[in-house]
């Protein structure tokens, strides 16, 4: 592991043996999938129209290496990166995100809402007052129908949520004109996924410029995120060696176990669990104890 | 002082401890330590069940402020602080060790500490969903010998929650002979009681519900040696004579006295009065206070012992020294479990008392009760329409009434 501890291509271990030759050419099948939608995407749209939504997480790490190989193979210019932060990330992951943009010489455009953070004092969990709000932060909330004095900054409040991602998410494309966006969704990840298509358009609306979605790796499985991701040795936050599956925001991310997350039971168990289980397991408890 | 530990027993009812006047004999060690305590007589919990008393008891903030939110996300609102967060900060050790499914660490409830042992991780019996307070005192043991043993002069902060007392009432024979030795029935036939009376909150059968009542109170005697033991343990770590120790339960338990079993959202003294006893090693002498008080004040009390400055965000008030704490009213608010279940919506229910006056408000029938407790301890004689005093009382509560769906303001 590398040395200062954010997460780097593992030698020797990994690789080899866990991906067999039958398995390596399903991964490479995968990846040939997921070039056949950067092809329809750079079809419609020049890369500079375009942008990766990327996190710093393993799915959308693995959208961005998959990228720079389609336009290293087509000779097209690598589309910017765009990531949000929202106040509450994890060190690691902004380091991880810095490191391999410099690495890998990928654009990379950090968005926040600089207003909401300023009313909140930069400090979670502090109440934001309308009135503190500039204009569009107070028309982005009225749109989505929050008529309340004030809101607590927390990025997965209801309206913390909105402004923090989704409004930072729309200003940016209006202010720099992107029309197409790249993202690292996959089917598996979440039940509420299993619907999603490669490509969706998104119409223009009060406050949303029009724009394309495309999701190169819907198809893959967390178990073929990391065996790709072990056996072409791309880059990964450390935080997942330490046992994270998911990484979200600081405050509700939590290590689903002790051990790394590729070591762990990924078909039987939730992704998303680190928290999920446990509520599972709590509720269980309580009806013992009597509770409905 | 150097060190505090809060001591929470869950649904233990006030009126069974010895010292608040019961003479079945059920907690003799807790009785013992009354000449170094203050005894609250008339302390109240914010709230009926864990959710809506815990709040009070480690954030000093009522339930239903940010309830709607915190439901929806499942985890506590970073708008309450933890005592033990303030604690933390000030380089006060803080160590927690509970069972308490509604309180483990996936629901918010580990900000703060050192240490957070939840038991989430321990498999339980059905006839006692929990870790039983004899193997918590063995973990909170090795924590305070190991605090100990490091020879810091930190001073800590512990809180330790025991289950035992909670339904489903499967005592040890031992505590069932303490109790009343002609009860005959073995754990199946006890545990079927449970699920048969219990779980249906079916308290028609007025046999089943004194039986229930007498394995409640043999959990109570069972308690009471676990609360021995670990004075014991403190004694033989030789800290007692410097820890100041608050004893307290989240609510009581419903018997029947007023329909029903449990404690799932009335306001009703079987369930809202509490035992809350703090003890200090340094004092000579029993002390009782008669003022109303309330769990919501346990944090700022804490925070004062530690010689802190008051946390703004705290809505209680110290209860030391006894003088000093107001004359005033006490709150307490809960969702109401049965009627927003049947309903499918959620329901409030709010109490507000003031000296022996109680008034209480369910939104489910928008029915009021105003009772006088010096006259009618048991509150079956609803005198909203005929005391002088029910528009004042009714006009404190009004204000509160709706505010789960206000959005934390």
């Amino acid at each position: 592991m590398d040395h200062e501890g954010i997460g780097a291509p593992i030698d020797g271990k990994g690789d080899g043996d866990m991906v067999d030759e039958k398995r390596e050419r399903e991964l490479a099948g995968k990846i040939e999938k997921a070039k056949e939608i950067f092809k329809q995407a750079f079809e419609r749209f020049s890369p500079e129209e375009t942008r990766l939504i990327w996190s710093g997480g393993k799915d959308s790490t693995l959208v961005l290496w998959i990228c720079r190989q389609f336009c290293g193979e087509n000779n097209l210019a690598l589309p910017g990166s765009f990531t949000i932060d929202e106040g509450d990330s994890f060190e690691e992951i902004d380091e991880f995100l810095k490191r391999y943009s410099r690495e890998w010489n990928v654009g990379l455009d950090w968005g926040r809402n600089e207003d909401v953070l300023k009313a909140s004092n930069y400090t979670l969990g502090a109440d934001v007052h309308m009135k503190d709000l500039n204009e569009r932060n107070r028309a982005e909330l009225k749109r989505i129908g929050f008529d309340q004095e004030k809101f607590p900054f927390e990025a997965e409040s209801y309206a913390g949520n909105h402004l923090m991602k989704t409004v930072v998410f729309n200003a940016y494309l209006e202010q720099n004109t992107v029309r197409a966006v790249f993202q690292g969704i996959r089917w598996d990840e979440h039940p509420a996924r299993k619907n999603d298509q490669y490509s969706e358009e998104i119409g223009a609306a009060e406050l949303v410029p029009a724009h394309a979605r495309y999701r190169p790796i819907l198809h893959f499985t967390e178990r073929d995120i990391w065996d790709t991701t072990h056996h072409y040795k791309i880059p990964f936050c450390s935080l997942y060696e330490q046992g994270y599956r998911s990484l979200g925001v600081k405050t509700t991310s939590l290590k689903a176990a002790d051990i790394p997350a590729w070591e762990q039971d990924l078909e039987n168990t939730s992704e998303r669990g680190g928290r999920r289980q446990d509520k599972e397991k709590a509720m269980q408890r309580l009806r013992k104890l009597g509770y409905m | 002082m150097n060190n505090l530990i809060l001591l929470t027993i869950d649904a233990l009812r006030k009126d069974v401890l010895g010292c608040y006047g019961d003479k079945g004999g059920l907690t003799p060690f807790i009785d013992s330590i009354q000449d170094r305590s203050v005894r609250f007589t008339k302390a109240q919990s914010i709230g009926p069940y864990t959710q809506a008393s815990f709040p009070g008891i480690l954030t000093s903030s009522y339930y239903l402020e940010y309830v709607m939110q915190e439901r929806e996300q499942e985890l506590l609102s970073y708008r309450r602080t933890l005592v033990s967060e303030v604690l933390q900060r000030q380089g006060i050790a803080t160590a927690a060790f509970h069972s308490n499914a509604y309180l483990w660490d996936c629901f918010g409830w580990n900000r703060g500490w050192n240490t957070f042992y939840d038991a989430s991780d321990e498999e339980v019996d059905d006839k006692a969903p929990y870790t039983k307070a004899r193997e918590l005192n063995k973990k909170v043991h090795l924590w305070l010998s190991s605090h100990v043993a490091s020879g810091t002069d930190r001073p800590f902060f512990l809180w330790l929650h025991y289950m035992d007392i909670h339904e489903p009432y499967v005592p040890e024979r031992t505590y069932i002979d303490m109790v009343d030795p002609s009860i005959d029935l073995n754990e199946d036939a006890i545990f079927k009681l449970f699920e048969d009376a219990v779980l249906k909150r079916d308290a028609s059968d007025r046999g089943v519900v004194e039986l229930l009542k007498k394995l409640y109170c043999s959990h109570v005697r069972e308690v009471d040696d676990a609360v021995r033991e670990f004075f014991g343990t403190l004694e033989e770590l030789d800290i007692l004579n410097s820890t100041v120790i608050v004893i307290t339960s989240d609510h009581g338990d419903e018997f029947g006295e007023h329909g029903g079993l449990s404690h799932d959202g009335k306001m009703y003294s079987e369930l809202i009065d509490i035992p809350l006893i703090i003890f200090e090693p340094s004092r000579k002498g029993p002390e009782v206070c008669d003022k109303l008080v309330s769990n919501i004040d346990i944090p700022p009390t804490i925070v004062r012992l530690f010689g802190l400055q008051p946390v703004e965000r705290f809505k209680g008030r110290s209860l030391l020294p006894p003088e000093e704490y107001p004359v005033k009213g006490c709150y307490g608010e809960a969702l109401d479990i049965e009627a927003s279940q049947k309903m499918e919506e959620t329901k409030e229910v709010h109490y507000y008392r003031e000296e022996d006056l109680k008034i209480i408000f369910r939104e489910a029938d928008n029915s009021w009760e105003l009772y006088d407790l010096e006259t009618d301890p048991g509150e079956s004689n609803n005198l909203i329409d005929t005391s002088p005093a029910a528009e004042a009382m009714r006009g404190k509560l009004m204000p509160r009434i709706g505010r789960s769906r206000r959005n934390g303001s």
